[in-house]
């Protein structure tokens, strides 16, 4: 499937993560004003319990100003930045669905479960529920290769680097998560 | 329902998909003011080095106290009559050896310390190295390391026994590993440190 490419971050002035890394808060907030929306995006795509998306990249963006000495120059920040986000949003979902666990368990609140999973309420019409309720169906590790690759806009290559995981799998993992959103919205795209 | 019509809904679930939200300059303080606070100034970066200090020294004095144990059980069953002796000589005095008595190693917290390690890195061209890890919270401004004529780089800082993550900050901008030692990925961060052992577990 040929995608054109997604738009371009605001580029930063080279300096902007050197300085950052040294500490300078201004910097880092640039760079944070220049991702935030990107992230934003892809945390509420993956994670099962969407209001948790400020946070998760809040805790994103704190890990990195952290980590900020070690990054190395050689690898592409924004790799390096979605890689960290990535790690916070699976961790999250782990955490939710133990949570969903429990309370299944506890008092088989099964209406409340699904409620977690309901469309987002940012996008306000049809399709776009549609589109974010189908994805919610995509399993998790499917699905965060499948963003990282067409809405965020990595090359394989690269997610095999940030990932670990080798490019015939993870072609075969985006496969699935298009077949999968093909499917559950072939009747919506009818109607 | 062709091919290209199959594609055609995925790529509009793409379209939607990349929708960005608006930028969210609320939001971008409230992350800048969280990052803020999670630095490390130097008070906190004490506080925060004797949290690790006790936690390591409460690890180490489980293993000190189950090594101490098993020696004692081994010497005890070295003391034990055995079931093949005579009255006699299970009556007799212990030998020299056996009268031996026990010295437990470092069975108090307070008798495990920190253990002095040289670093050493080499690079000619750097103008200033510093030295970062998980015992001084990856804070290149705390130890700067030394340079020799040669172009050696060194410094001796003491770390608590255990496992540790350190590299190099080379000219306050590139991370670098230390060559001689093996690598381990930081499970949360993704990127790799080199390992340093302390002591004997």
């Amino acid at each position: 499937m040929q995608r054109s490419a997604p738009p371009k971050t605001a580029v930063l002035d080279p300096t902007t993560i050197s300085r950052a890394k040294l500490g300078d808060i201004d910097a880092f907030t640039a760079i944070v004003e220049a991702y935030h929306p990107r992230c934003m995006r892809f945390a509420r795509a993956m994670l099962r319990n969407i209001d948790d998306a400020e946070d998760m990249v809040q805790e994103g963006f704190v890990r990195v100003y952290r980590a900020l000495p070690r990054y190395e120059e050689r690898q592409r920040f924004e790799s390096w930045l979605f890689q960290i986000l990535g790690n916070v949003c699976r961790t999250a979902n782990t955490v939710h669905r133990r949570e969903v666990s429990r309370r299944i368990e506890d008092d088989g609140a099964l209406e409340r479960v699904a409620s977690h999973d309901e469309p987002s309420r940012a996008f306000d019409h049809e399709w776009g529920e549609a589109v974010r309720k189908a994805l919610a169906e995509v399993p998790d590790y499917n699905r965060e290769i499948f963003l990282l690759h067409y809405i965020e806009g990595f090359g394989y290559d690269e997610i095999e680097r940030m990932t670990g995981v080798k490019q015939s799998a993870l072609k075969m993992r985006v496969k699935r998560a298009s077949d999968l959103l093909r499917s559950l919205l072939a009747k919506e795209a009818n109607t | 329902m062709s091919s290209d019509d199959n594609d055609l809904i995925v790529n509009r679930a793409i379209d939607e998909l990349r929708r960005l939200p608006p930028l969210d300059r609320d939001a971008v303080d409230r992350v800048a003011r969280a990052a803020a606070a999670a630095r490390v100034s130097p008070a906190d970066g004490e506080a925060l080095m004797e949290r690790r200090r006790m936690r390591s020294m409460r690890i180490w004095s489980a293993v000190a106290l189950a090594s101490a144990a098993a020696v004692a059980g081994f010497v005890a069953g070295e003391l034990r009559p055995s079931r093949m002796q005579t009255p006699q000589t299970a009556g007799t005095p212990v030998s020299g050896k056996s009268a031996m008595t026990l010295r437990p190693v470092a069975n108090h917290p307070s008798e495990i310390v920190a253990i002095p390690q040289p670093f050493m890195f080499e690079h000619k061209s750097a103008r200033r190295v510093a030295i970062v890890g998980d015992f001084n919270n990856w804070d290149p401004k705390a130890n700067a390391m030394v340079r020799d004529a040669s172009g050696l780089w060194s410094t001796i800082l003491p770390i608590m026994p255990g496992r540790h993550l350190f590299g190099f900050i080379v000219d306050d901008s590139v991370f670098t590993l230390d060559p001689r030692k093996p690598k381990a990925r930081d499970p949360d961060l993704g990127s790799e440190g080199s390992v340093l052992m302390v002591g004997r577990p």
